[in-house]
């Protein structure tokens, strides 16, 4: 009996200290947990073999993993995060990111202009564009021409919206508010109108994952979702189409950001640059992952077709910048709450 | 009147086990989503699952944690059940009550205490948070198990012991030990299986790679929408299944339960 | 010979010392930062709280959840016991052990379970949809009724054991004897049995309002993030905004209700039975 508490606990102990030397060769992401085997296959193991580390990749949505920064402030233990661009923007105010050194970035001349320095003070690159727009079950209804249509009676408890706090949140409020004529920067008519679906929707997602799964599962007929979801719900057995409707579409920027006080800065910025690199993009785009944010990645037509893809696509969305996200937040949820109550 | 109680039961474990066999089913489901009933049957899931690294590493993580925790709650709680049991001292229900108390307080809380007044301002591995938060859970059921079997153990053996010479602590080891022997095994197999399948307090205690297998398979559940998760949660159940047999067959278990 | 002695204090230190600085202190001081925020007495994060509508309503529904599940399991718990009971005592044995398996596995499969089989493409919607009593597939999931449902195969089994303990402490011939002076099922019933397994019944609702109010996989998977229970809310609260002063009032509210429901359900139990019970 002592002999085997003493061998266990030897094991515990030599577990322990295998994870803390793995640590000297890592370095430690934060990153959406979708399609994280494309990115394991086009970015993770071509840059282990080429840095002789190990990436430790941490994921969760947006929202959740700026709490995890915020809490581990003072002790971080991520290098670098894959966040929204309103979610940096938020990180940077709060001291959570240090500022980019791009000039050691090889591949930044390499990024579209708007990528360049999305929040300011170059706490951020940007990394991929998506469009956001409704997803719908062609079966089921005629093609879906207006975002009023998540509001028609036929749809009641078939849909399923973002809430506030995700990425898709604001972008899915916005076109709310532009599509029944709110005023920005308050979005109070956009806010009123999306949380009124609560009874009809049948869950406020967390992450577009989830919406995935609940119109493979048929639970809903029609959602907004940012388009580096569709390649996933094309894969899906049940008819789907992407709206185009006619007060547009919103979307967003993902971009890296560099934690403060990261333990393996040097790795960090290395995955950075290959994480712009025009090979890692190409693979990413040609795999239906991510728009390219690097303007020398060239794509075959079909995979075109399917991501936001050069800088006039870009242009056409209705984006909401970082800084009117992080001036007007709190209002935004503080609004959201009171319209979730019955 | 036995008729009634038949029907009663049937119906009862109907509900109560039937939702694993649909488990079991979908599990080994051969196409893309999650279907049932399965319309072609096939073992790919149950690969995959098993070659899959992430739940690899929470696998480890989570029977490491188990037998650590275990062994620590049953280090603190079996002295602390012998005590209470044996001497019966003043304040025994107070501290029954305060050994008990972790099962009052949600994982939840524990885990969120700990991760902001000990693992962030310390600098502490989450590991080692993960592994006191454990022990702690897992104490009442060592003492409770631990005292049940104690209760049992006829006093007048370990006395004639004390009056032939020996001293106290070989009386314990040679004497008590091997008597409670069952309900020692018993102890550990049920502490051993509430850490594994602990959620609440495991939920805040993630971190960069560290992530027990019940939260990698709930943050799976959110990303995927194919039988991994059926794959995954069968061979959990047929793990714990064997194990609990096992223990009923060789110590009967629900005895202490 | 077990009698005064410094053994007892040595044998439970550990034990105790540990309970105390790795679970209470932490608690302590989680529950203390919800009226010293900033290092001042102030009630701030619990007005911020109760004023905010849609946290009241998290409330409701975690008291209701709890009494709900608590009271469907006694009903179903008691039914189950008495046929445990009546089954002879071999079958017993097994019958008890076929109890206690649900119990080991995973919440997380679990649950699972029931997100395939209340799906809309799920079992119980196939089934009916097939047997044609119904046109539609029923919305089942993400809906207060799932996490009920979920919630009474979880804690189900906790209900029943205590309960078959106690009707086994029943001297034997005791209901043979009342129904021979005449007493009806029902009689025996109310006047006989439920005062005798009184203590069984707190013991059991006790361990499952808890388990039903701070369960936390059961509401995030089948209720969704329309039916918030303190525990969701909780983990939505920390994980999303990391306001440790809001968190922590969530939490001290939980704490407050697993409390009182232990604390008022005790009372019930009365020292009467325990004389009773004791007679063994």
């Amino acid at each position: 009996m002592f002999i085997r508490t003493l061998a266990i606990a030897a094991c515990i102990v030599a577990t322990i200290a295998a994870a803390a030397s793995a640590e000297d060769a890592t370095v430690v992401l934060s990153s959406y947990g979708i399609a994280q085997p494309q990115y394991g296959k086009d970015l993770y193991s071509p840059f282990e073999a080429q840095c002789g580390c190990k990436v430790v990749v941490d994921t969760g949505n947006s929202a959740a993993r700026l709490a995890k920064l915020e809490a581990y402030k003072d002790n971080p233990d991520t290098d670098v995060a894959a966040l929204s661009d309103a979610s940096a923007a938020q990180a940077a105010k709060e001291g959570l990111i240090e500022p980019i050194d791009v000039g050691a970035l090889s591949n930044f001349p390499k990024l579209y202009q708007i990528a360049q320095d999305p929040v300011g003070g170059h706490f951020a690159v940007g990394y991929t564009f998506y469009a956001t727009s409704i997803v719908y079950r062609t079966d089921k209804m005629p093609p879906v021409t207006s975002w009023q249509v998540l509001w028609s009676p036929t749809l009641n408890k078939r849909i399923a919206l973002p809430d506030i706090t995700t990425t898709q949140g604001v972008p899915v409020a916005y076109m709310a508010n532009l599509t029944f004529n709110g005023t920005m920067p308050d979005m109070k008519v956009g806010i009123a109108k999306v949380t009124a679906l609560k009874d009809s929707a049948v869950t406020y997602y967390p992450s577009s994952a989830v919406a995935t799964q609940l119109f493979q599962q048929d639970e809903i007929w029609a959602a907004p979702v940012g388009r580096f979801d569709w390649p996933n719900l094309k894969k899906l057995d049940v008819p789907l189409a992407w709206s185009m409707p006619q007060e547009g579409q919103s979307g967003g920027m993902n971009v890296l950001v560099l934690v403060k006080g990261a333990k393996h800065k040097a790795l960090a910025m290395k995955l950075i640059d290959a994480w712009l690199s025009t090979e890692v993009q190409t693979a990413l785009a040609s795999d239906l992952v991510d728009s390219p944010a690097n303007s020398e990645v060239k794509l075959a037509p079909a995979a075109a077709e399917i991501l936001v893809y050069g800088p006039e696509a870009v242009k056409s969305l209705h984006l909401v910048p970082p800084d009117v996200v992080l001036a007007n937040r709190a209002a935004w949820v503080a609004d959201w709450n009171a319209g979730m109550a019955h | 009147m036995r008729a009634i109680g038949r029907i009663v039961l049937g119906v009862a474990f109907l509900f109560l086990i039937g939702p694993f066999a649909v488990i079991v089913a979908a599990a080994f489901h051969g196409g893309d989503t999650l279907t049932f009933p399965p319309n072609h049957l096939s073992m790919r899931w149950i690969m995959e699952v098993l070659a899959n690294r992430n739940f690899q590493t929470s696998f480890v993580l989570s029977i490491v944690l188990a037998i650590a925790a275990t062994l620590a709650a049953l280090a603190l709680g079996v002295p602390a059940a012998y005590a209470l049991v044996r001497y019966r001292p003043r304040g025994a229900g107070a501290i029954r009550g305060l050994l008990g108390s972790p099962v009052v307080v949600s994982g939840l809380v524990v885990g969120l205490a700990l991760l902001h007044y000990v693992v962030v301002p310390l600098d502490l591995p989450v590991t080692i948070a993960l592994f006191v938060a454990h022990t702690a859970i897992l104490l009442p059921y060592a003492v409770r198990v631990v005292s049940a079997s104690l209760v049992n153990l006829r006093v007048d053996i370990e006395e004639a012991a004390v009056l032939l010479g020996a001293s106290r602590l070989t009386a314990f080891r040679l004497i008590v030990l091997p008597n409670i022997r069952n309900g020692l095994l018993a102890a550990f197999v049920l502490g051993f299986i509430t850490s594994f399948n602990e959620v609440p307090a495991s939920l805040f205690l993630t971190g960069p790679g560290i992530r027990t297998l019940p939260i990698e398979m709930m943050l799976s559940m959110e990303l995927v929408y194919d039988p991994s998760i059926a794959a995954l949660s069968t061979l959990l159940t047929l793990g714990t299944l064997i194990m609990v047999l096992a223990s009923e067959r060789l110590l009967g278990l629900s005895r202490y339960v | 010979m077990f009698g005064r002695s410094h053994a007892p204090a040595a044998l439970v230190a550990p034990a105790s010392l540990y309970v105390a600085a790795a679970f209470l202190l932490p608690v302590a001081i989680l529950i203390a930062g919800t009226i010293l925020p900033g290092g001042k007495l102030s009630a701030a994060g619990y007005v911020r709280f109760f004023a905010d509508p849609l946290s009241l309503e998290v409330v409701w529904r975690t008291v209701r959840i709890g009494i709900v599940v608590t009271i469907v399991c006694i009903v179903l718990g008691y039914a189950m016991a008495l046929a445990i009971v009546d089954a002879g005592t071999k079958a017993r044995g097994q019958l008890i052990g076929l109890t206690i398996l649900p119990l080991m596995i995973s919440p997380v499969a679990r649950t699972y379970a029931w997100v395939v089989i209340l799906g809309r493409v799920g079992l119980f919607n196939n089934l009916i949809v097939g047997l044609g009593l119904t046109q539609q597939p029923f919305r089942l999931l993400f809906s207060e009724g799932a996490v009920y449902v979920g919630l009474v195969q979880l804690f189900l089994p906790i209900m029943v054991l205590p309960l078959v303990s106690a009707l086994e402490n029943l001297p034997a011939d005791v209901v043979a004897a009342a129904r021979t002076l005449g007493a009806d099922w029902f009689t025996v019933f109310r006047r006989l049995l439920l005062p005798l397994t009184r203590e069984g019944l707190v013991i059991g609702g006790t361990l499952v309002f808890n388990g039903a109010v701070t369960a936390y996989v059961t509401p995030a998977v089948l209720g969704g993030t329309r039916n918030l229970s303190l525990a969701t809310l909780l983990y939505q609260q920390v994980a999303v905004t990391d306001d440790l002063l809001a968190a922590g009032v969530v939490a001290t509210i939980l704490i407050a209700m697993s409390v009182t429901a232990s604390v008022l359900l005790r009372r019930v139990s009365t020292s009467r039975d325990r004389a009773l019970t004791r007679a063994r």
